[in-house]
């Protein structure tokens, strides 16, 4: 039979555990253990059952008296196979890896309502400016007008953007888990449902829209393709057509533009090629830029193609076409330039122009667009949270006529583009993130 | 890339290509555009492509010398690759067009997975291959082979599509889990509940935890959280003492 405790002994354990807590709290932190922001149990030590007790102000508490080496090697949550219990470990991180600001894949400019649309590939979203906006170098950043973004919003991995010029609608492409391509009003903001959503082969990377016959061209990486809907599509809506197969020389596309003036298409391959289902078809090759008639489709080869060291190309990106000269210009992302071929150059040769150099701003660009009603050439940096404007005859290491910038100046992005794995190098005690 | 290995004997990084059917391995000290010291690449190596999805991954085993290359049907999303499902070991050393030293598949691995994740404990010589629960095989293990012992059931709580990796010192399987990142013991067998659990999506509210790293030199696991392009550390002392 037990004992029943007496009521003084009672109030003695009370005001025992209440001390407890209250010491604890005044135990110096073992040197080891690191700030973490929430409440920890530092230590197990012999209780005096004297409510007037308190340690005195002691000494650090070694790693190895800590409350887990007092438990030994089996720690005091983990579970086993016998008790069919499961140790759960709910303390928040410690430290966390995360650019807290944008970093913009792609730009494109609503002429009609002077407004600049750049595409969030950290946070997934898409931010509206003035066009004529411009952060001075002393300002932290500009806020933008509206954002497009959050789980309703269907906006993941995001990399191609497309702005009606009509309506002034913002299509955007999503590369990874998503499949799809969503369309919101012009006037959209905050976390709300996309007006439209298509869905799309896996890996799309890039949009153009052929206004003329009402076309919506969707570039995808792998395996290679550009599948042509009606602009118009929605839901599971079969593509009008489909280019791919190994005539067509499309390799990890990443971008796309058409020439509507004279009914072409463009693709930025990055070179990597295989038929996944051939072993040895792999193979690296130059990345290049091929050309075909608008309504190619099937396994058409190219007209022609861009390809070479001459061309400088290194990860070329998005692509836009000036409709009155025919000039195409290369987001070139590992080579932190803009490239400008004609559209009807071949071979390998050397860019027309190339924008490139520390005047320039540009960091990894990987988004472009020409505004050919105000003459300017937008690029979007995915290297450091902003997109610059140079006028449309821009070459060399000139500066931008404006820029918008999300971060202070100088800010070098993390470039996180959806991280998966980790690898641990212990000699350098460094950690490696693939993206 | 989904996952990709650091061999610390040879200071080396080990990185699949998928879309060239192509394992590359790096210097461990490489920074900027290098070129790899070695390639894995043609028709001898048996390495399709990754279709709509697999190929996604690669694991070295410094230890032995060898590279664990998973290989799945790709059919994720899709048409598949209409290979084997299974593991291609190379040496460590090959270089260009070479055969695997052997390929573990077949109906009684029970390997089934358009996206197979790997890890190799060189300790105890064992292979882990996640593919609808943990296989566990013997390192050596190759052809149609079954596994030694097969961690899967409603106990475990399911598991998540990411990276996996083995803390060989102590003989646990880190993988992730629905909610978070679960561990096992490779003793483990059939249908049991996790050692430990961590469910990082209640804990954060992030979602798609699906890379690892073990730090033992400061008690801690790191977690690569795609969906919030983030990388998370936690302190967990137990998994070391």
């Amino acid at each position: 039979m037990h004992k029943k405790w007496p009521s003084v002994g009672k109030a003695t354990v009370g005001v025992a555990l209440v001390t407890v807590v209250f010491c604890l709290t005044r135990i110096e932190r073992p040197s080891a253990r690191r700030p973490a922001g929430y409440p920890q149990l530092v230590s197990i030590q012999d209780l005096r059952m004297s409510p007037d007790w308190c340690p005195p102000a002691a000494p650090a508490v070694p790693e190895d008296s800590n409350l887990f080496s007092a438990f030994g090697n089996s720690s005091v949550y983990a579970g086993s196979p016998q008790s069919g219990e499961t140790g759960i470990i709910t303390r928040p991180p410690i430290r966390t890896i995360r650019d807290k600001d944008p970093i913009y894949s792609a730009v494109a400019v609503d002429t009609r309502f002077d407004e600049v649309i750049l595409m969030d590939n950290n946070m997934w979203g898409l931010r509206v400016f003035n066009r004529l906006d411009n952060t001075e170098p002393d300002a932290p950043f500009t806020d933008p007008k509206r954002i497009i973004s959050g789980p309703e919003t269907d906006i993941q991995f995001n990399n191609g953007l497309y702005i009606d010029p009509h309506n002034g609608d913002i299509y955007s492409v999503e590369t990874d888990t998503g499949d799809k391509v969503v369309v919101f009003p012009r006037d959209a903001k905050g976390n709300i449902k996309p007006a439209r959503i298509l869905a799309t082969p896996h890996r799309g990377f890039a949009l153009a829209v052929d206004e003329d016959k009402q076309e919506l061209f969707v570039g995808v990486q792998y395996p290679p393709e550009v599948a042509v809907y009606r602009k118009e599509a929605s839901g599971n809506e079969k593509p009008l057509r489909s280019l791919q197969g190994e005539s067509t020389r499309l390799s990890d596309v990443h971008g796309i533009a058409i020439d509507p003036k004279n009914k072409l298409l463009y693709a930025a391959n990055w070179g990597h090629v295989s038929d996944y289902r051939i072993a040895g078809t792999g193979r690296f090759e130059d990345p290049s830029i091929s050309a075909y008639p608008l309504n190619a489709e099937g396994d058409a080869a190219p007209l022609r193609v861009i390809q070479g060291p001459k061309t400088q190309m290194n990860w070329p990106a998005q692509m836009t076409i000036d409709p009155d000269t025919g000039d195409l210009y290369v987001a070139n992302d590992m080579g932190h330039s803009v490239l400008v071929f004609k559209g009807t150059d071949q071979g390998n040769v050397a860019p027309r122009r190339v924008i490139k150099g520390n005047r320039t701003g540009l960091a990894n660009p990987s988004g472009v667009f020409v505004d050919s009603k105000n003459k300017e050439l937008w690029v979007s940096n995915f290297g450091n949270s902003s997109a610059e404007v140079f006028p449309l005859n821009a070459d060399g290491n000139v500066a931008p006529l404006r820029t918008i910038r999300s971060a202070p100046l100088n800010k070098v992005s993390l470039k996180f583009g959806k991280v998966e794995a980790l690898a641990y190098d212990e000699g350098r005690d460094q950690v490696w993130v693939p993206n | 890339m989904h996952g990709f290995s650091y061999d610390p004997i040879h200071d080396e990084i080990v990185v699949n290509s998928p879309l060239t059917q192509a394992i590359l391995t790096f210097r461990g000290s490489v920074n900027g555009e290098e070129a790899p010291i070695r390639v894995i690449q043609g028709p001898k190596t048996q390495i399709l492509g990754m279709g709509y999805a697999a190929l996604s991954t690669v694991t070295a085993d410094p230890a032995h010398n060898e590279i664990f290359l998973p290989i799945g049907s790709g059919g994720y999303r899709g048409a598949g690759t209409g290979g084997p499902e299974g593991v291609l070991v190379f040496d460590r050393m090959g270089n260009g067009d070479v055969a695997p030293k052997r390929m573990l598949a077949g109906p009684d691995t029970q390997i089934r997975n358009s996206t197979p994740q790997v890890a190799v404990d060189p300790i105890h010589n064992l292979l882990v291959v996640k593919s609808n629960g943990l296989l566990i095989f013997d390192r050596t293990a190759e052809g149609n082979t079954k596994p030694l012992r097969i961690i899967r059931g409603p106990k475990t709580g399911g598991f998540g599509g990411g990276q996996i990796t083995v803390y060989a010192e102590k003989g646990l399987i880190l993988t992730n889990s629905m909610d978070g990142w679960a561990v096992w013991s490779i003793n483990d067998d059939g249908d049991v509940a996790p050692r430990w659990r961590i469910p990082v999506k209640q804990i954060t509210g992030g979602g798609q935890n699906s890379g690892i790293a073990v730090i033992p030199k400061h008690k801690e696991i790191m977690i690569a959280s795609a969906l919030q392009n983030r990388v998370l550390t936690f302190y967990f002392p137990e998994l070391f003492d």
